[in-house]
């Protein structure tokens, strides 16, 4: 139902020297409906751009990103045209938590709400049913800066998935984290992700966490970036074991296609 | 490339992780809970030994002022107890609160003045560039102007009323709290207001939920040079030729020369400072900064 499709993106950034450096070369490709796509690639490919791109934070040069969700579309580019313009409804979480440090946990949630326009009466119902998703239901009148770093991710985690968004963007969200929370937040996700069925994108720079969170991994080039490869994971999510063979073969084919390509640009 | 390559093989499987969770959420509970009241205890010994210097450093600067009266004749240098007394005299004559009144209403109605004007103005220059371009000549000329011409213009434009007192208090003070604020504004979190379009707020939600709880420290700061300030230019222009306030009876201490007079209306303005600094901006400060841990590790 909510498709994002991503059509010959195209994106410039200005250098200080006046000129300009290609940053996104015509990238393309279908997010998995309800599933976890996985933008992987180097570090610095303009992965992250695109994402923002897709919330809308940046402007693509040329190209189109297209939706459609139940209800209508955004972009002309789409064909349905009776339908009343509407946005999808986003949500995003950051590399870094990005709460504000000033509200409680809770009320960092209710800040997406207040925003995202959700009826009152549902606050408190989500505001439990997330902040336990997450595992943080008892310090919800709690102060960011009184937790430690994993807490304020799930935090984030639990404010983009509480606005229950038709597309949940993510941006290497566990990248900071230590291994082993980042390895329960990543088996957390992608239960979560498969319980609410929303459409994900996911950026990471990690061969294993793509394997082991996406339905589809997309792998970018590094800059200027343009895509090398589509794959669809193999497995199911519930198939996927760090330590099974199935998972270490897909896991190994992406590092090769990875390891390949970047030989190939020279890097 | 892949970070959990170098832990070791013989990991859990996915299901003893997820009985994980609760043990995990819980046992942080209880490790924060101990270093908050650990931190609290120190905390308090900390303020205790705060407090004891402030008053340290009181008696220290009584004992010079004795030191130095012994000296110089009580003309010059009055005895502090003489002085000390000399206040009393002037708390209970019953004209300290009228004097002191009217001093504190023109230094708060100038810095209202000012916080209006100057809390936009700041904000507005440091979210758009052609305003700062714009604002920035006459920021910074007004810094440099002396806060006494302020006074003598504003004396000389609006005659020897209430109008010009405000009037010279807020002219004076409102470039530094512009500045402080612009810069303050410059300072915030791009982060944060991404973080805020991507989930729709508002423009007033984008204001008071993410603008002004960054930029709460430095309109504190301002408000304590802006004060500090503001004492200064109102005590000048009561020395203009008003007849009330405290400045207009430093100068009636002056006329008569009595040391004693002007340095105990001094002190009593002090007083006053101190109370407002210490009492009103500091609980003003501590109930706005609630969300920040206290623990200062960096500080010796």
């Amino acid at each position: 139902m909510a498709y994002v499709r991503v059509d010959r993106a195209v994106k410039f950034f200005p250098r200080e020297d006046g000129s300009e450096m290609l940053v996104l070369d015509g990238v393309s490709f279908d997010a998995k409906e309800h599933g976890i796509t996985c933008l992987l690639g180097p570090s610095g490919c303009g992965k992250s751009t695109l994402l923002n791109a897709i919330a809308g934070l940046e402007k693509l040069d040329q190209g189109e990103i297209e939706f459609r969700v139940p209800g209508s579309t955004l972009h002309p580019t789409s064909h349905i045209p009776d339908l009343p313009a509407r946005s999808p409804k986003l949500g995003y979480v950051f590399q870094d938590p990005r709460l504000l440090n000033w509200k409680r946990v809770e009320d960092n949630l209710v800040f997406a709400f207040k925003g995202m326009k959700i009826p009152r009466e549902s606050w408190q119902g989500r505001l439990e049913k997330y902040l336990s998703l997450v595992g943080l239901l008892s310090f919800r009148k709690q102060y960011p800066l009184y937790l430690s770093g994993g807490m304020r991710q799930r935090v984030g985690l639990a404010r983009g998935l509480a606005i229950e968004p038709e597309i949940l963007l993510m941006d290497e969200p566990f990248s900071k984290l230590d291994q082993l929370t980042a390895r329960q937040l990543r088996q957390d996700t992608v239960d979560i992700c498969a319980r609410l069925g929303q459409t994900t994108m996911l950026v990471t720079h990690d061969v294993e966490e793509a394997a082991y969170m996406g339905d589809r991994v997309v792998i970018f080039s590094s800059r200027p970036a343009h895509i090398l490869e589509v794959v669809d994971n193999p497995l199911e999510a519930t198939e996927r074991d760090l330590d099974d063979l199935a998972f270490i073969r897909f896991k190994k084919r992406l590092l090769q296609t990875v390891l390949k390509l970047v030989d190939q640009e020279g890097v | 490339m892949s970070s959990l390559d170098s832990i070791t093989p013989a990991e859990p499987a996915r299901q003893d992780q997820a009985i994980a969770v609760p043990t995990g959420a819980g046992s942080a509970s209880l490790s924060t809970e101990v270093s908050f009241r650990r931190a609290r205890s120190a905390a308090k010994r900390q303020t205790l030994r705060d407090v004891g210097l402030r008053v340290a450093s009181v008696i220290a600067l009584v004992s010079i002022w004795w030191l130095l009266s012994l000296f110089f004749p009580p003309s010059l240098v009055p005895k502090p107890w003489d002085t000390f007394a000399e206040v009393g005299v002037i708390v209970t004559s019953g004209n300290f609160f009228t004097e002191m009144g009217a001093t504190l209403r023109r230094v708060l109605v100038g810095f209202g003045l000012a916080m209006i004007v100057s809390i936009p103005l700041g904000i507005f220059m440091g979210t758009l560039r052609s305003l700062e371009s714009f604002f920035e000549p006459p920021v910074i000329l007004g810094l440099t102007m002396p806060g006494l011409i302020w006074a003598v213009l504003a004396i000389m434009f609006f005659g020897l009323n209430e109008t010009s007192a405000y009037a010279a208090v807020a002219v004076t003070i409102a470039p530094m709290l512009a500045i402080s604020i612009w810069q303050g504004t410059k300072s915030i979190d791009k982060d944060l207001i991404d973080m805020s379009k991507v989930f729709h707020a508002s423009a007033w939600s984008k204001v008071v939920d993410v603008i002004l709880p960054q930029l709460i420290s430095h309109i504190l700061a301002a408000i304590r040079y802006g004060l500090g300030l503001a004492w200064k230019v109102v005590v000048v222009v009561e020395m203009f030729g008003f007849s009330n306030g405290v400045g207009y009876q430093v100068v009636r201490g002056f006329n008569v020369f009595s040391m004693k007079a002007v340095l105990a209306w001094t002190i009593t303005f002090l007083v006053v400072m101190i109370v407002i600094e210490f009492g009103l901006i500091g609980w003003l400060e501590r109930s706005v900064t609630r969300w920040r841990p206290r623990v200062e590790a960096w500080r010796r």
